[in-house]
């Protein structure tokens, strides 16, 4: 099974560090493959979503949109749970 | 329970620095301690203050140790073997760029991973690009 989505990252500091580790640990609760690309830095590379350094390096920052595609068997619950993670803002934690 | 992390650098500023930047990412998950400078304060390290480090953190599921420079090593290595048998076995030096590696592997221990899985996110740091986004 696969999915995507695409969202647009509104936290101040982008998918940087501590919003970024949130979504990494998020990402590994998953069995799917999960990338995550940078569309507005062209979508070119792909980085492992259960991958700090990777996902840090797509140099997200404020406004940029990603592309968050899953494949396995928990894909659609991934990217749906990934999506509403960026969407709030990465909540407290 | 989780894997625990101890950064020995040269430098104490170091290591509080990066102390702090781990801590953002971890946010408690993770413990990690730090040990940098030598005895008298100046530049460099401390077998003794290592261990120091090592006893603070240490638990059943072991405690992965990096350092920032190859002489940390050495220091690193004295205070490993004073270390009782069934502790010098959950404690494991990397071979790992330091920020990168703490950074990436606090994550990791985050998760719940055991040793191995921790240690080999620290090495492949080494590897991983940082441009080109």
């Amino acid at each position: 099974m696969a999915a995507s989505t695409e969202v647009t990252v509104e936290h101040e500091h982008g998918l940087h560090l501590r919003p970024a580790a949130d979504f990494v640990r998020l990402a590994a609760r998953f069995q799917s493959q999960i990338r995550v690309s940078n569309l507005t830095r062209g979508g070119n590379r792909q980085a492992s979503a259960k991958s700090l350094l990777e996902v840090t390096s797509l140099g997200v920052d404020r406004g940029h949109r990603i592309r968050i595609e899953a494949e396995g068997g928990d894909a659609e619950e991934a990217v749906v749970q990934l999506r509403r993670l960026v969407e709030s803002g990465f909540g407290a934690g | 329970m989780t894997v625990s992390l101890v950064v020995v650098s040269h430098s104490r500023r170091l290591a509080e620095g990066l102390a702090e930047l781990v801590e953002q990412v971890v946010q408690g998950r993770v413990r990690v301690a730090f040990s940098g400078g030598a005895e008298d304060g100046r530049l460099g390290t401390s077998a003794a203050d290592i261990r120091r480090a090592l006893d603070e953190v240490d638990g059943p599921d072991g405690v992965l140790v990096l350092m920032d420079l190859g002489s940390a090593v050495m220091s690193a290595e004295v205070a490993l073997e004073e270390l009782p048998e069934e502790r010098r076995r959950r404690t494991r030096l990397v071979d790992a760029p330091v920020v990168e590696g703490a950074v990436a592997a606090a994550v990791e221990a985050s998760l719940g991973s055991e040793l191995d899985a921790v240690a080999r996110v620290a090495e492949q740091a080494r590897s991983q690009p940082k441009l080109g986004g």
